[in-house]
């Protein structure tokens, strides 16, 4: 245990006119599950597939199991595993043929291989269908197929893009399973991205919110949610003259920030006792409210925090690199 | 060698498994044999006319292009598989593992013509129903014409099809480079009737040597030394191959 398996240093991506990744440092310890969550459209694909050598960045320095990505490519392949976003299995292949593939392409051969491949594919449960077409598979299959593959070297980093995007709930369950056990019974350093908060704070134990190429926090997810202190009510006032909203001043508020024109955020101790005296609050300044709400902070409250919009929102927001990272 | 039969493997097994390709593959230069090659056969019946054809009956000259044509069309239409790959993700699965990009893709080349020369086996067995007088003698040697033919266009597919991101867009070039390959070849007629600017493509098409080479196993009779087409056959495949490994070399998953 211990050890630097992964060091990223200011790396910067940058497609024609479009900058994907904008100076992103971090570091990935031995044996941990290390989560980049973001928007689409962040920087997490691109980030990753710098990371395992499919794309040279434009600046800065990228260290991947103690190999420099762009003097030693080959040496970096050999110790990694990877589940693109995208699926990326021969359809017209058996699952078997798939594993049999990958592996002869990583030097493996003979009974070992063929053991190796059958153990891996029991690990997934899709040992009965090894000899069927992938192209009948679902989705979920597929995914499934691919993390056994992904394994079948022995990396010693996995890399997984968005491992259970476009998946029903019980499947994404069921693949995070996975993950977990194959951290615990392969002991490999997994560094995974996702948009889902809860999948990050589930089965991460570093995260890191990237946004439009930057990481913005870095942590766990309970140091992530200590950014904002304990619960947050969020206030929302009807604003007829367009002038800015005053922030509360009141015993219970421990801080207070603006997210919208219209809005206020308050952290607070406790959000029940909280609400009522807000309400005084408001009324001695002359507010009125339209709308409460509040949450116990999850990483969407970090989020939007930071950002200052909704991890769901920001879809739109950046069409041009979330295709740039999605070409194929 | 792992990369290189990994992906022989690959494609073999990939035609195994789809094995409609065979029936395609065979249909079209039946079509061209019965209906182009029976109708000018009857045309071609005057005295005489089998000095223009190096002394063969018009049915036997055209069957023994015809392989050489199944051999080159499959070969093109091969490369669109790298396209195929493209879009569902597997050239990202060959781009990142540990091995040599040139085996990969001549491994992948390589796989791709033994299907297209089996394909031209199937058809040269069926010509000769239909072309009685072709030589099965030399099947061997002319199939091996053909292998060297389907390595050199093969990679020439690949190379379009790491360039283009549609296979609408490779159907339309290799319909367009094809065609005129085909004509200026010596497939339907002899290159040496042909307009010099004709005959001038002609002697740089790989195709020219191959259909020589293929009809002298397969009939006697040649335009060039069989030495001559095997060796100029070679020289062209290996600079379309290479063509093709620089290519893939180079390729990223931002083209």
């Amino acid at each position: 245990m211990g050890g630097e398996v992964v060091v990223v240093e200011g790396l910067v991506k940058r497609f024609k006119d479009v900058v994907a990744v904008n100076g992103v440092s971090f570091v990935v310890r031995r044996g941990e599950i290390y989560g980049l969550l973001g928007p689409n459209g962040a920087g997490k694909t691109t980030t990753i597939h710098v990371l395992t050598t499919l794309l040279k960045p434009t600046s800065g320095r990228v260290y991947v199991a103690g190999h420099d990505v762009l003097k030693e490519p080959d040496e970096v392949r050999r110790k990694i595993g990877i589940v693109f976003q995208d699926p990326s299995l021969d359809n017209q292949l058996t699952a078997y043929d798939n594993m049999y593939v990958h592996g002869r392409l990583y030097g493996l051969r003979g009974d070992s291989l063929r053991r190796k491949i059958m153990e891996l594919l029991e690990f997934v449960d899709l040992r009965e269908f090894a000899h069927k077409q992938v192209k009948n598979f679902s989705g979920g299959m597929r995914r499934r197929l691919e993390i056994a593959r992904s394994l079948l070297q022995e990396p010693e980093i996995l890399f997984l893009d968005e491992p259970t995007i476009g998946l029903d709930p019980q499947t994404r369950a069921k693949i995070w399973d996975y993950i977990v056990s194959i951290k615990k019974e392969k002991n490999v350093t997994i560094i995974m991205t996702t948009h889902y908060m809860d999948e990050a704070e589930e089965l991460c134990d570093r995260i890191s919110i990237m946004d439009k190429g930057r990481i913005i926090a870095e942590g766990t997810a309970d140091e992530l949610k200590s950014i904002l202190g304990s619960d947050v009510v969020y206030v929302r006032f009807r604003n007829n003259e367009g002038s800015e909203i005053p922030c509360i001043e009141s015993s219970v508020v421990v801080k207070c920030g603006r997210v919208k024109d219209d809005m206020l955020e308050l952290v607070v101790r406790d959000a029940a006792s909280a609400i009522p005296e807000i309400f005084d609050a408001a009324g001695r300044l002359g507010l009125k409210i339209v709308e409460v709400s509040y949450r116990r902070p999850t990483l969407n409250e970090v989020f939007i925090h930071l950002t200052g919009k909704e991890l769901r929102d920001s879809l739109e927001e950046a069409p041009v690199i979330a295709r740039m990272g999605r070409r194929w | 060698m792992n990369g290189f039969l990994t992906m022989t493997y690959r494609q073999l097994k990939r035609f195994v498994n789809a094995r409609s390709r065979l029936m395609m593959s065979i249909i079209n230069p039946i079509i061209w044999l019965v209906f182009f090659g029976l109708g000018w056969s009857n045309v071609f019946n005057f005295p005489g006319a089998r000095m223009i054809f190096g002394g063969l009956d018009y049915l036997t000259y055209l069957a023994s292009g015809m392989v050489a044509m199944t051999i080159m069309m499959g070969s093109f239409i091969s490369g669109v598989s790298v396209i195929w790959d493209k879009q569902f993700g597997f050239l990202k699965e060959t781009l990142v593992a540990p091995v040599s990009r040139a085996e990969v893709i001549l491994g992948r080349a390589f796989g791709d013509s033994l299907v297209t020369v089996f394909q031209g086996a199937v058809i040269l067995f069926l010509m000769y129903f239909i072309a009685p007088n072709i030589n099965l003698v030399g099947a061997a040697p002319a199939l091996f014409y053909g292998l060297l033919l389907s390595m050199g266009f093969t990679s020439f597919g690949i190379t379009l099809s790491l360039k283009l991101s549609s296979s609408e867009g490779f159907q339309m070039i290799v319909n367009l480079i094809t065609m005129p390959l085909l004509f200026m070849s010596g497939v339907f007629y002899p290159i040496d009737n042909m307009p010099d600017w004709m005959k001038a493509v002609a002697y740089v098409n790989p195709m020219t040597y191959a259909v020589d080479g293929m009809r002298y196993w397969l009939t006697g009779v040649s335009r060039f030394d069989p030495l001559i087409d095997v060796g100029v056959l070679t020289v062209l495949t290996l600079v379309l191959a290479v063509l093709a490994v620089r290519v893939y070399s180079r390729a990223t998953i931002e083209d």
